[in-house]
């Protein structure tokens, strides 16, 4: 028995002796023999490590169909690094890797520079290079020059909802991160710790082995799934940068949302920028104007006056009033954008004639404590959409006693607003009397393969579902009777719409008469919208209505999207028109 | 009656070296694993990202073709304008307002 004991024990003994030979064996082979070459790897592996090569997830626009489009991904190549130690021809390192990285290299002179620095390792000196360059290069696996991989931040749209997206960049840091628009709001998603490769399996077992088992990065990392869908949010981007080239205005903008949910499918500000070329674009286009900037919007705001008084109870459709073609408030003289007067007229002529007289005359009706608190509901928060830096509704005009501050907000002078504040009031007419919460993300993909859909069902009620119903009818008799002088009417599809010309503040305490801020507004099918969409054009040239300037892109959008999402027609007009 | 008594006795020293040589080829083996895993994990991560890379230049193709397609001057391209538009009637009674 012992003696069976004892020999078990040498024959296991002397396995292990024998592995550890092998070890040892295979020791001197790695650290001897090709010694030279794994260093070299090493030395690879310690920069490329060292410096972590970037990861983030990526953002998608939704096509109609449900298919996903990379709005933000990641581009994939290699890096070009020296070192100077180990870099014995300079002048032949520099030929080679100009032969392949052209563009991003250093200039021959600066690429000297640092082949001098000789207590250093580790010089980038080249980015981007293609994959069969970068393979090329290391092919030719020259002293002191490395190759490695690099991924950077790609936007396959280029300009595509720029400010939309937003931009990745090293901020006042050394990580890189997202800076603007979604990449900013959603970096905590986007986002990737570079440990996970690398870790300590040992060291993780016994000081955090929790994580092991549930990975606390897969319920936060993943990827975004956006509501803008890329053919509209082209088509939009097309229609406004024709317009601001056409007026030479100072910017243009626009918003398609889905007046139901708060959806936004497109949301362009002009002028834009290219996602893959920052170096020469002016840092204040990064922004987004259409949720940080506020603006004097004009008689678009008229349906909102009207919508308030009819929800409050002061006015009803057939309610009528003396049109004089000017007022005096206050000492100020507030006239109709023709001067005219109309006489006695009934409130739907106040939103088809677009008569600041009638919108002073509701806001009278409306008193200063209702007009203050309607306003105030719909714009005195932030609309909480999923964009950063939203900026605050000027609206100190309403907490003044003066009457004309508020006759002067029921036309949209003298009150400052957002235009997604702006859309998002508008969406309450069209949608029953509900604000919604405008969003871009629909859904997060995390990296477990979970789809996390946000929610953005919280609505807050405004208007009674008669009002704005009553408001709409209004907005459909301006589109059938006086836009392009009826005829822009749609035999088959009820259009709402509402024009609006504001005088820009001279930044002297009063207006330019002869500058003009244009915006537009329209929601169709009228009493079962499935779009809304908001359009302006900061200061057109040689011309004073937005009429003028905004009307026929809203209509080429109305008829886009009424073709594109094969919208069936909502009323039964069966005829024949001039096209 | 003869007193049986377990007569097994070994050293303690080869035992114990035995062990930890067993636990010494076993932690270098672990270690190899591990590394071996990373460095399939890092290639296996880095060849998605290429393909990943490659479908996003295909996007960037379409993205563009879709960008091209809304800007074509049709006028240009040769067409016309149609001379009437054409309005179809609304099948079902309940959806007219």
């Amino acid at each position: 028995m012992r003696a069976q004991f004892r020999s078990r024990i040498r024959l296991i003994l002397s396995l292990i002796v024998c592995a550890a030979f092998f070890i040892l064996l295979r020791l001197y082979f790695i650290q001897v023999v090709q010694g030279h070459e794994y260093v070299q790897k090493a030395d690879r592996q310690f920069a490329s490590g060292g410096n972590g090569v970037f990861d983030r997830g990526s953002i998608y626009v939704v096509r109609k169909d449900g298919a996903l489009i990379s709005a933000a991904a990641l581009s994939t190549g290699f890096l070009v690094a020296i070192n100077p130690q180990t870099l014995t021809d300079p002048e032949a390192a520099y030929a080679a890797i100009a032969v392949v990285a052209s563009s991003t290299l250093l200039s021959h002179d600066a690429f000297l520079a640092v082949t001098t620095k000789k207590n250093q390792v580790y010089i980038e000196v080249a980015h981007r290079l293609t994959d069969e360059d970068g393979r090329a290069l290391a092919a030719r696996a020259i002293s002191g020059v490395h190759v490695l991989h690099e991924n950077w931040r790609y936007y396959p749209g280029g300009s595509l909802a720029a400010q939309s997206i937003g931009i990745v960049s090293y901020g006042s840091g050394d990580v890189l991160a997202g800076q603007t628009g979604l990449e900013a709001k959603y970096d905590g998603t986007l986002s990737r710790s570079g440990d996970l490769l690398y870790k300590n399996f040992f060291a993780e077992l016994f000081s955090n082995v929790g994580n092991l088992l549930v990975n606390a990065k897969d319920a936060r990392e993943g990827n975004i799934e956006t509501t803008i869908e890329p053919e509209i949010q082209t088509r939009l981007e097309n229609d406004l940068a024709k317009v601001n080239e056409r007026y030479s205005s100072k910017e243009s903008g626009g918003i398609i949302m889905d007046p139901s949910t708060g959806a936004i499918v497109a949301l362009a500000s002009y002028p834009f920028y290219n996602e893959n070329d920052l170096q020469n674009v002016d840092p204040t286009l990064f922004g987004n104007p259409l949720v940080e900037h506020v603006y004097e919007f004009g008689s678009i705001m008229k349906p909102i006056t009207m919508t308030s008084a009819l929800d409050a109870g002061v006015i009803t459709p057939e309610t009528t009033y003396t049109d004089t073609g000017c007022i005096t408030v206050d000492t100020k003289s507030i006239c109709n954008w023709d001067s005219k007067a109309r006489g006695v007229i009934p409130m739907q002529q106040i939103i088809v004639q677009s008569l600041n007289v009638g919108a002073s005359w509701i806001a009278t009706r409306l008193g200063q404590d209702t007009f203050r608190e309607y306003f105030t509901r719909l714009f005195g928060q932030k609309t909480g959409i999923d964009l950063p830096n939203e900026g605050h509704a000027l609206l100190g005009n309403l907490s003044k006693p003066q009457q004309v501050g508020y006759d002067t907000a029921a036309f949209g002078q003298g009150i400052a607003i957002t235009p997604i504040q702006m859309i998002r009031a508008l969406g309450a007419i069209a949608n029953g009397g509900m604000m919604v919460q405008p969003h871009l993300v629909s859904a997060v993909r995390l990296d477990s393969g979970i789809v996390r859909k946000l929610d953005w069902s919280k609505k807050t009620p405004v208007f009674s579902a008669t009002a704005a119903r009553e408001t709409t009818q209004m907005m459909t008799a301006l589109v059938d009777q006086k836009l392009e002088g009826g005829k822009a009417m749609i035999p088959t599809m009820s259009v709402a719409a509402k024009t609006g010309t504001a005088q820009l503040i001279d930044g002297h305490g009063g207006y330019f008469s002869d500058h003009f801020f244009h915006s537009f507004v329209g929601f169709f099918p009228s009493y079962n919208p499935r779009f809304i969409i908001l359009l302006y054009t900061n200061d057109p040239q040689h011309v004073e209505y937005a009429s003028e300037t905004l009307d026929t892109t809203f209509l080429g959008l109305v008829h886009f999207l009424i073709d594109y999402y094969q919208i069936p027609p909502d009323r039964g007009f069966a005829t024949t028109t001039p096209a | 009656m003869r007193n049986k008594r377990f007569n097994f006795s070994f050293s303690l020293l080869p035992f114990c070296s035995g062990i930890v040589a067993i636990l010494l080829v076993s932690y270098i083996g672990l270690i190899a694993v591990v590394m071996s895993y990373a460095a399939l994990t890092v290639e296996f991560s880095q060849s998605v990202r290429n393909d990943e890379s490659k479908v996003a230049t295909l996007e960037s193709e379409y993205l563009a073709s879709v960008a091209r397609t809304a800007n074509t001057n049709y006028a240009t391209a040769g067409y016309a304008k149609p001379l009437t538009k054409l309005f179809v009637r609304v099948q079902s009674a309940t959806a007219l307002r």
